[in-house]
Formats: structure tokens, sequence, C-alpha cells
């Protein structure tokens, strides 16, 4: 059961090296704010399944939920103030 | 235990494969608004079920309950947030994609 | 406009359920210091995060008259002010400052846990502090108002935006 944790956790980092594509590359600043968020929900889960290869399982869910909030929050917050201000 | 291990083994493996299907929409597709369609959905179904694959593994305890708590917490804030960034880009005038502008 | 109301249903609602079980959870943090990962200053900032998401949707009045600065200030003082005082009262009890083993003759528990209390105790404090002085400082950066930004909306205007266009 270790051994497919771990396998996931690699696929699921390989996920996130590509979505760091879109983050750099991308044309318009949306795709951008975008594509921040992907990389903060699949980050919460590799926190999770870290969790579960350790052995302290309530450490790492704790820190996930923290992370899960913030990256919300950002969200909300860059998307209001580029609503408002017209300029960068 | 073998045949909570294979259900668990299962979900995780389907909430992998929405995963790739979020990365590769978020890479292929033309426009910023199906790229956001695309991530707004798929992620979130893809942790719903890696956590209810984690859940069924674990059992039935306290650290179940606070994954459910994270399950329910990303259920209403992911598409939350995916709405307001659309309403903000569709109120600054950003122009959706149709076909027969190329 | 960034101190106005964000005028859509969804965004409110999801903020008027989530707020509460989001402050519960700071507090599950606050306590929870000597075992997890959190104490004191994490759990005075998720308080904050509650506040701040109540300013962002509902906007600066209504989070003004939840918390207005005055009591935010107040707040802050009442903080260092049970940090400073469980100190001192080991003092006055006959130990060095913050000497938490000098409680036993208030408390009438065994050492160890009044060490325990004590240190909850001086969290609660910090995280009084650090809640109160972030959310001063983010409504007072809301507040500014220069000659850059006086007057703008972005509502009812029809261009296109420079910052979301890819230079069609």
């Amino acid at each position: 059961m270790k051994s497919f944790f771990l396998a996931v956790d690699i696929f699921l980092c390989l996920m996130v090296f590509l979505c760091l594509y879109r983050v750099v590359f991308g044309p318009t600043l949306g795709d951008r704010i975008v594509a921040t968020g992907a990389i903060g929900t699949k980050t919460l889960t590799i926190l999770v399944i870290i969790g579960f290869l350790y052995g302290r399982v309530e450490m790492f869910l704790d820190i996930s939920l923290s992370y899960a909030l913030l990256n919300f929050i950002g969200t909300l917050a860059a998307s209001k103030y580029f609503e408002a201000k017209r300029e960068i | 235990m073998l045949m909570r291990d294979i259900i668990a083994i299962i979900m995780i493996l389907i909430g992998c494969f929405f995963f790739l299907t979020s990365v590769i929409g978020l890479l292929r597709f033309p426009d910023m608004f199906t790229r956001m369609h695309a991530t707004g959905k798929c992620d979130t179904l893809a942790v719903l079920m890696i956590m209810a694959g984690l859940i069924v593994h674990h059992g039935i305890n306290l650290d179940s309950f606070k994954m459910l708590l994270i399950l329910v917490f990303i259920y209403i804030a992911n598409p939350t947030a995916t709405h307001v960034l659309s309403r903000a880009a569709f109120r600054l005038g950003v122009q959706p994609w149709t076909k027969d502008k190329k | 406009m960034l101190r106005q109301k964000y005028e859509d249903v969804i965004a409110q609602t999801s903020v008027r359920i989530m707020v509460p079980f989001v402050q519960l959870y700071a507090l599950y943090v606050l306590a929870h210091g000597h075992y997890s990962p959190g104490g004191g200053f994490q759990g005075g900032v998720i308080l904050a995060a509650a506040l701040v998401l109540i300013f962002l949707v509902y906007g600066y009045d209504d989070a003004l008259d939840r918390l207005s600065l005055g009591t935010a200030g107040r707040l802050c003082s009442i903080g260092v002010l049970i940090y400073a005082g469980i100190g001192f009262i080991c003092l006055l009890l006959g130990g060095n400052f913050l000497d938490y083993s000098r409680l036993v003759s208030i408390l009438h528990v065994a050492p160890p846990k009044a060490r325990s209390l004590g240190i909850l105790g001086i969290e609660t404090g910090v995280a009084l502090t650090v809640m109160a002085a972030m959310y001063s400082i983010i409504m007072d950066v809301a507040n500014s108002e220069t000659n850059n930004n006086k007057g703008d909306t972005a509502a009812d205007e029809n261009q296109t935006g420079e910052i979301c266009s890819s230079g069609k």
C-alpha cells in the first residue's frame, strides 16, 4: 500500500510541474491565477498522502486545511483587486 | 480488509485520472474561460475522489472526520473561487473565444 | 471600489456559511499548539483570516461594524497585558519571570499541569494581539486613498481591460 501511495505522489508532482507551464507562459493574467489555484489544490492532496506515508496523519491534515483556506482567500482577494483597478 | 483496500485503490486511481484530465484541459484549451471550466470542475471532483478513497482506507476514525471536513470545504470553496474569478474577467471586458474567430 | 460590497449572491452565501467554522478551527489550532503545528501565532492569523473574508465580501463598513478600529487597538493591548500579567503573577508568587511552577498555589494542580496551563494562557494573549494587529493593518491599507485611485469604478464601462486581453 505504501508504494502505491508513493507512486500517486510522484504522479501528482508531475501534474504540478505541468501546471507551472501555464503559470509562466500564460498569455493573460487570469490564466496565471487559475493555474495557481490548481497548484494549490494538488499540493494539499500531496500533503495528505505524505501524512499517510509517514504515519502521522492528523498533523498533515491540519496543515492542508490551513493551506486550502489561504488558497481560497488569495483567489478572492486577487480577483476583487483586479476588478477594481484597471491597470496592473 | 482486502475488499476495503481494493475499493480505496480504485477510488484513488479515478481521482488521479481526473487530475490528469484537468491538467490536459489547462494546457490545451484555447481561452481563459474554457481553462477555468476545466480546472474548476475536474480538480474539485478529483480531490473528492481521492479523499473518499483515503477515508475508506483509514476506517471510521477522528482523522476520517477531519478528512470529511476538508472535503466539504473544498466542495464549497473551489467553485466559488472560480465563479468570482470569471465574473471579474467578464466585467473587465474579456471576449470569449468563438469558433469562427480562429 | 475596493471598499464597497461585492454584489454577488454566491460569494456572500458561501462566506456566510464558512466564517463560524473557520473561527472554530482557529480555536482548535490555538489549543493544540503543544502537539500539532499551531499555537498562538497561527491561531491568531486564522482568526484574522475569517475577518478578512468578511471584509472582502461584505465591504469596508460592514466589517467595521463588527469590529471597530478602536476596539481592535484595545484588544491588542489586552493581549499583551495577559502575557505580561501571567509573567508578573509568577514573579509575585516568589519565582522568576514566567516561572509557571509557582502557579500551583493559585490553581491547586500538579506542577506539569500548571506549566501546561500557563503556556496555554500566554498563547491566548498572543493570538488576541496577532488577530487585532493584522486586522488593523488590513483596514488601514484599504482606507488609504491617494490621488491615483480616487473615484475609480470599473463596473459600467465597456472597454477592454488591459490586463486580461491577450493582444488580439
